[in-house]
């Protein structure tokens, strides 16, 4: 190898990566929590849970599902709609992006209609039954239990070709 | 010479990809300062006031912890005014029934979930607060059949929530009242002036959605297209879409409850629907099929209602 063909092949080297960084897209988590599971359904284990504001790393996509690495090295796949992309690619260098970053600001910081909100609203409006809503959030369906649910009922997946 | 030529393409290259990469770094970094790190000045303040003022100006700029808030003091509304039906097993029936339809729906996750609550009413109606709380009647359940029906009229109401239809309903006007002071303030919590002001434009924010979702009812534009999202969350989900049709064509015979509350106040007529729905079943390319399993755990688990 001579000396103009390593050069060559270090700088296409430099150039892969830096491509390779611009593509890799980071993700913020904008709900409340969220799961990475094993395999892109949401009945599938979950590996690791993630808060609003955590952020993931790229590594693929698959019809509505990401797969990403936590910060931790766990590695999986999270829905596309619980995540929305951290704007330091390329497609931030247009208009877009101002958009992008004051959402991004606003939920990061917890700003606009929060809980400090809610908590005047409530103080003025006392009749209001936020206590019912409270309950109403407590009613969860575990990944398992829908799971059984859609086979026993031959949905979903388990419904055999359509 | 060929060689060289493309030694200097590779330079321009990397030198052109470092240099985007680190201006969008830089303004990236800049932005995010304003807000979220460190010490904020009056100019920081001042600037991105002007880029909320010029970048948040509708609905789909409400975050989704923003639209949660929203959702939870319209349920509080709605629960103001109707009890719930305690019934643990046919709620969580009914949350499973949602649950297998949103999970087949592309908006999957919202800020806490979906979570699905049976109304002690026996009015017709079914209700979608913003960010997936969504409320069906006693009354409501008492004309379902099945739980192809069943999965139907709730894949309606996760096609509202999807849709974002409750947002939808909001003055433009109060959004960007909003935006702004939110905008403004830097601080972790807001000052009592500013935090009055905006509570103040969340009450009028609720009174809009409230008045369309339980007053008025939505625009027929949007009954119509959650319509459609029901025809395909709910096919995708492997119900039997000619539920969506049956139970509209139920409520076509039915006078007892036309000048009524409830559905009637608040859905276009159901004549109109059944067309646009027919239309939108024929452009599936197969339609599932009722099953039994479904019908008997649907009687099973209605026998509470008896």
């Amino acid at each position: 190898m001579n000396m103009s063909s390593r050069l060559k092949g270090i700088l296409i080297g430099v150039v892969i990566l830096f491509v390779a960084v611009l593509l890799a897209e980071t993700l913020i988590v904008k709900v409340q929590t969220t799961s990475v599971r094993k395999e892109p359904k949401f009945y599938s284990p979950v590996l690791a849970t993630l808060k609003a504001g955590e952020t993931v790393t790229q590594i693929s996509s698959q019809a509505g599902w990401f797969r990403v690495r936590t910060s931790q090295g766990v590695e999986g796949w999270i829905h596309s709609c619980a995540v929305q992309t951290k704007s330091f690619t390329l497609a931030a260098m247009d208009k877009s992006f101002k958009t992008q970053a004051t959402a991004e600001e606003v939920a990061l910081a917890g700003k606009g209609f929060n809980k400090q909100v809610e908590e005047e609203y409530k103080s003025r409006n006392k009749e209001l039954s936020f206590a019912e809503v409270d309950r109403m959030l407590l009613i969860i369906v575990q990944p398992e239990e829908l799971r059984k649910f859609l086979e026993n009922g031959r949905l979903g997946e388990f419904g055999g070709p359509r | 010479m060929k060689s060289s030529r493309m030694k200097s393409m590779v330079l321009i290259g990397g030198a052109v990809t470092l240099a985007v990469f680190l201006m969008t770094c830089s303004t990236v970094q800049e932005q995010m300062g304003t807000i979220t790190g460190g010490k904020v000045t009056t100019s920081d303040v001042q600037t991105a006031a002007k880029i909320t003022k010029a970048v948040r100006n509708s609905f789909a700029d409400i975050t989704e912890e923003e639209e949660y808030y929203i959702g939870r003091a319209v349920s509080a509304m709605i629960l103001s005014r109707y009890p719930v039906y305690k019934d643990e097993a046919l709620t969580q029936y009914v949350n499973y029934v949602g649950n297998a339809t949103v999970i087949h729906s592309d908006r999957p996750e919202t800020y806490a979930g979906y979570h699905f609550l049976i109304l002690d009413t026996e009015e017709v109606n079914a209700m979608a607060a913003p960010g997936g709380f969504i409320f069906i009647t006693k009354g409501l359940l008492k004309r379902c059949r099945n739980e192809e029906m069943l999965g139907c009229i709730l894949a309606h109401e996760v096609g509202h929530v999807r849709a974002k239809h409750g947002l939808q309903s909001i003055k433009k006007s109060r959004l960007i009242d909003a935006f702004t002071i939110i905008g403004q303030e830097a601080a972790e919590r807001y000052g009592p002036e500013k935090l009055v002001k905006l509570t103040d434009i969340f009450e009028e924010v609720l009174g809009d959605i409230a008045g369309t979702l339980i007053e008025r009812g939505y625009d027929r534009k949007y009954e119509y297209e959650a319509d459609k999202l029901s025809v395909h969350i709910a096919s995708q989900t492997g119900y039997d879409v000619n539920g969506l049709l049956d139970f509209l064509e139920t409520m076509v015979d039915d006078t007892s409850t036309e000048s009524g509350k409830g559905w009637f106040k608040t859905h276009p007529s159901a004549k109109d629907r059944i067309g646009r729905v027919e239309k939108e079943i024929s452009s599936l390319a197969t339609v599932p099929s009722e099953k039994t399993e479904r019908t008997d755990r649907f009687q099973n688990a209605m026998k509470a209602l008896n």
